[in-house]
C-alpha cells in the first residue's frame, strides 16, 4: 500500500483533525463568498413572479410585505400580501396563495390584483402536478392560467364550467384546474378583507 | 451455422395437442364478436385503429426478427397479430395512427422481442404497449368517443367520460354516488355494451361468450377469469356494503372498464400466467384485489392493466411455490 | 509504474467506453436515473460530478501517503464532501435554475460510488497527475453518458433538445420518457448499446 504512516491512535486522530479542519476552513471561505449571491438568487424568483403578476411598480413589495390569516377547515394558514406602488399611488396587490386540493397535494400560486379587485395576472410558484396533465397550470406549458387575466372574480365565477363556473378547465385535468381556482378564490377572499387605504400614503 | 431444426420458443405446456398458431387463432376467433360489435359502436375509427394495430404489430415483429435479432420471422404463429388486436381493444377509437404505431412498436419491440421473443417475455406485450401509451399520452388515451354518436368520424369523434371516470371524478369532488347514477348507463346497457370506453371494454356479454368458447376449446382454463371477476365482485361488494355512497356496487365494478377483457383475454396469456391451477387462483385473486384497490384509492379510475402487469412480475415466484410434487417423491422438509 | 506512464492516454480514454461508469460499470445509477430528464440537467449533473471527481482524485492522491490506512475512508469522504458542498453552494448562487432542477442529487454526489470507487481504486495508489487524468476521463465518460441519456429522454419526451423545440410533436411528446419509467427504459437500451460498442472495439 501507498501509505507510509502506521495506524496509531495519535496518528489517526491527528490526520482526521487536520483533514476536517482544512475542509472546514475551505468551506467557510466559499460560504462567505456565496452567501450574498445565494440570498439574491432565492429572492429573485419571488421578485420575478411579482413583476409578472403586477403592473409596473417602483417600490420594494417584498420589504413592505405583510401576512393575513386564511382559515380552511379549522386550520389557519397565512397568506403573504405584497403591495405594489408607483410613486405614492397603490397600483396593485400581489397575494401569495396556495391550495391543498391539487392532484399531488399543495401548490403555491402568486396572484396580482388591481385595486378594484380585477386579476392582473397569476403564476404558479411551485407544484408537483402530473407532467402532461396538471402541470399545464404553468403558463409555460399552456394558456390555462392566462384566462384569468383581466377578470374580476366579483363577476367571473372562479369555478370550472363543469361545476357551473366560468373557468375553462384543462382537458383531462379537472382536479388541477379546480385546485387552481380554489387558490385564486382564497386569494380573492383575502383581498376583499384587506383595508387598501393603509397602503396609500 | 445453419439451424437444421427450427426451434420456436414454446411455453405451451398448458394446452395439449395444440400448435401456437391454432391457439392464437382460437383466441382471435373468440375476440371477433366483441371486435365486430365495437366496429358497429364506434364505426370508422374502430376499424382504422384495429387494422393499423394488427398490421403494424406484425410488421414490427417481422422487421425486428429479421434485421435486429437476425432470426427467421415467425409472424404466421399469429401471436403478433393477436398482440396488435388486443392493444387495439385497449385504446379509444379516436387514437391517432402514429400513437397506435408507437403502441405496437413498444408492445412488440420492448414488451416481447427485447426479452427474446414469444415465450420469453415477462409481461403481457399488449398491456406493456397500452400502459406505455396511457402514461405517455394521458389526454389522448382518456378521451373516450361516445358510442353510436359519431360513427362516421375518426379523429374528431364526440368524446365523453367512462362510467368509472365519472364515478371517480364525482366522488373525489365530494358528490354522492346516488347523485351520479343518472349520468352513467344502466347495468343492462353496460352488459350489452353501450357506454364510453375503449374498444374492448364494450359488451361484457360478447366477451363472456368468447371466454366460454375458449374454455370449451380447452384453450384457457376457468381459474383465472373466474377468480379475477369473483374477487372484484366480492371485494367491490364488501366496500359497497360499508359505504354505498362512496363505493359503486359490485355489478358496476365487474361490468365497467376492462375487467372482462382483462380477465378473459389478457390475464390468461400463456407466457405470462402461472402454470398450475392453484397458481392461477392465487394470480387471479391478487389481480382482482389490485383492480379494486387501484380503482378506489389510486390516481387512475381504472386499474386492470396495471394489476395484470404487476402480477405478471410475480408469476415466476408463484410458479416456484405451486410447482406440483413429482409423482412418487416424498414431500421434502425445508432444505434451504 | 513505467508501463502506466506509457498508457496515460488509455487512463484518460477508458472512462468513455471500456470502463464507462454508467453503461458498463453500472455505477452512480441513482443520479443517472433521477436527473436526466433533459440534456441540460444531465450535462449539469455530469459536470458537477466531473469537478468533484477530478478534484477529489487529485487531493486524495496527494494526501494518501500520509493517511493511516484505518482512517482513510473517513478522510476521503471528508475531502469528497467538501468539494460537493462547494459545488452545492456555487451552483445555488450562480445557477439557481439548475440547482433547483437537480435538487437533492447535488448533495448526494457524496455517496456516488463512482467517486469513492475511483479514490480507493485509483487515486490512492497513483500519482497526482495520473489521478487527475483518471478523474477527468471517468468524469467526462459519466458526463457524456448522462448527457446522452438526458438528450434521448428530452427528444422523445418533450420534442426538445437543450430546450430548443424540434417540432416533432404537436403538443406534448411521449411523456413516459421524462417520467421515471422512461429513465429505466432508455438506460436499459443504452446499457445494451454500450456493451455492444465495447465488444466491437475491445473484443470480448
Amino acid at each position: 500500500m501507498a501509505t507510509k504512516v502506521k495506524s496509531t491512535l495519535f496518528s489517526m486522530t491527528l490526520t482526521l483533525l487536520i483533514v476536517t479542519a482544512v475542509a472546514a476552513g475551505l468551506l467557510a471561505i466559499v460560504y462567505k463568498y456565496t452567501k450574498g449571491p445565494i440570498k439574491e438568487a432565492d429572492l429573485k424568483k419571488e421578485k420575478m413572479a411579482l413583476q409578472q403578476v403586477l403592473p409596473e411598480f417602483d417600490n420594494n413589495p417584498i420589504a413592505e410585505s405583510d401576512t393575513i390569516p386564511s382559515d380552511i377547515e379549522g386550520d389557519s394558514f397565512k397568506l403573504v400580501v405584497f403591495p405594489a406602488k408607483k410613486g405614492d399611488k397603490l397600483v396593485g396587490v400581489a397575494i401569495k396563495t396556495f391550495t391543498m386540493k391539487g392532484f399531488s397535494g399543495r401548490f403555491d400560486v402568486m396572484v396580482g390584483f388591481l385595486p378594484d379587485g380585477t386579476i392582473y395576472n397569476s403564476i404558479v410558484l411551485s407544484h408537483q402536478e402530473t407532467p402532461g396533465l396538471g402541470d399545464k397550470i404553468d403558463p409555460e406549458k399552456s394558456d390555462f392560467s392566462k384566462q384569468f387575466a383581466g377578470k374580476n372574480p366579483a363577476t367571473f365565477k372562479l369555478e370550472v364550467e363543469q361545476d357551473g363556473g366560468d373557468v375553462d378547465a384543462i382537458t383531462a385535468a379537472t382536479i388541477s384546474s379546480r385546485a387552481y381556482c380554489d387558490a385564486l378564490q382564497r386569494a380573492y377572499n383575502a383581498f376583499k378583507s384587506l383595508d387598501l387605504s393603509k397602503y396609500e400614503n | 451455422m445453419e439451424n437444421k431444426l427450427l426451434v420456436s420458443y414454446s411455453p405451451h405446456i398448458h394446452a395439449q395437442s395444440a400448435s401456437v398458431q391454432r391457439i392464437m387463432l382460437d383466441v382471435i376467433l373468440a375476440l371477433m364478436p366483441a371486435v365486430l360489435f365495437s366496429f358497429y359502436l364506434f364505426g370508422i375509427g374502430a376499424i382504422i385503429v384495429t387494422v393499423v394495430a394488427v398490421a403494424s404489430a406484425v410488421l414490427w415483429e417481422w422487421l425486428i426478427a429479421k434485421y435486429l435479432l437476425k432470426r427467421k420471422p415467425q409472424i404466421w404463429d399469429l401471436s403478433a397479430a393477436l398482440t396488435g388486436l388486443l392493444l387495439a381493444m385497449n385504446v379509444p377509437s379516436n387514437l391517432p395512427i402514429w400513437m397506435v404505431l408507437i403502441g405496437t412498436l413498444v408492445a412488440i419491440g420492448v414488451g416481447k422481442m427485447s426479452f427474446g421473443g414469444l415465450g420469453q417475455n415477462i409481461f403481457n406485450p399488449a398491456l406493456v404497449g397500452r400502459v406505455f401509451l396511457l402514461i405517455s399520452f394521458p389526454v389522448a388515451m382518456t378521451s373516450w368517443p361516445v358510442p353510436l354518436k359519431s360513427r362516421m368520424s375518426y379523429l374528431d369523434a364526440v368524446t365523453g367520460a367512462t362510467p368509472l371516470g365519472i364515478v371517480k371524478d364525482g366522488v373525489r369532488n365530494g358528490e354522492k354516488i346516488s347523485d351520479l347514477m343518472h349520468q352513467i348507463p344502466s347495468h343492462m346497457q353496460m352488459f350489452y355494451g353501450v357506454m364510453g370506453g375503449s374498444l374492448g371494454e364494450m359488451a361484457a356479454l360478447l366477451l363472456i361468450l368468447g371466454g366460454i368458447y375458449l374454455i370449451i376449446r380447452k384453450v384457457i382454463s376457468w381459474h383465472i377469469p373466474v377468480s379475477i371477476i369473483g374477487t372484484v365482485f366480492l371485494f367491490g361488494g364488501l366496500l359497497w356494503l360499508i359505504n354505498p355512497e362512496k363505493y359503486p356496487d359490485p355489478l358496476f365494478q365487474i361490468l365497467t372498464g376492462g375487467v372482462m377483457l382483462g380477465a378473459i383475454f389478457m390475464a390468461t396469456d400463456y407466457v405470462t400466467s402461472p402454470m398450475t391451477p392453484k397458481g392461477k387462483l392465487i394470480f387471479g385473486v391478487s389481480i382482482g384485489l389490485l383492480i379494486v384497490i387501484i380503482r378506489e384509492w389510486g390516481a387512475y379510475p381504472e386499474g386492470v392493466s396495471f394489476a395484470i402487469l404487476i402480477m405478471n412480475a410475480f408469476v415466476p415466484l408463484i410458479d416456484k411455490y405451486t410447482k406440483p410434487r413429482v409423482f412418487g417423491t416424498m414431500k421434502t422438509k425445508k432444505q434451504n | 509504474m513505467a508501463k502506466e506512464k506509457n498508457n496515460r492516454l488509455e487512463i484518460f480514454l477508458k472512462g468513455f467506453i471500456k470502463e464507462n461508469p454508467v453503461f458498463i460499470m453500472l455505477l452512480g445509477l441513482c443520479p443517472t436515473l433521477g436527473t436526466t430528464t433533459s440534456a441540460l440537467n444531465g450535462l449539469g449533473m455530469g459536470l458537477a460530478t466531473l469537478f468533484v471527481l477530478t478534484m477529489s482524485n487529485f487531493v486524495i492522491s496527494l494526501i494518501a501517503p500520509y493517511i493511516p490506512s484505518k482512517v482513510r475512508i473517513p478522510s476521503y469522504i471528508v475531502v469528497i464532501a467538501s468539494f460537493v458542498t462547494i459545488v452545492d453552494l456555487v451552483m445555488h448562487a450562480y445557477a439557481p435554475e439548475l440547482y433547483k432542477a437537480l435538487g437533492i442529487f447535488i448533495p448526494l454526489i457524496v455517496v456516488n460510488c463512482v467517486i469513492l470507487g475511483r479514490a480507493e481504486a485509483f487515486a490512492s495508489k497513483n500519482n497526482p497527475w495520473d489521478s487527475i487524468l483518471d478523474g477527468l476521463g471517468v468524469g467526462l465518460g459519466f458526463t457524456m453518458s448522462l448527457t446522452i441519456l438526458g438528450a434521448v429522454r428530452e427528444i422523445l419526451g418533450a420534442g426538445e433538445i437543450f430546450g430548443i423545440n424540434l417540432h416533432i410533436f404537436k403538443g406534448d411528446g411521449i411523456l413516459v420518457f421524462v417520467l421515471a419509467p422512461g429513465a429505466f427504459l432508455v438506460l436499459a437500451y443504452m446499457i445494451a448499446l454500450g456493451h455492444k460498442l465495447k465488444k466491437r472495439m475491445y473484443g470480448e
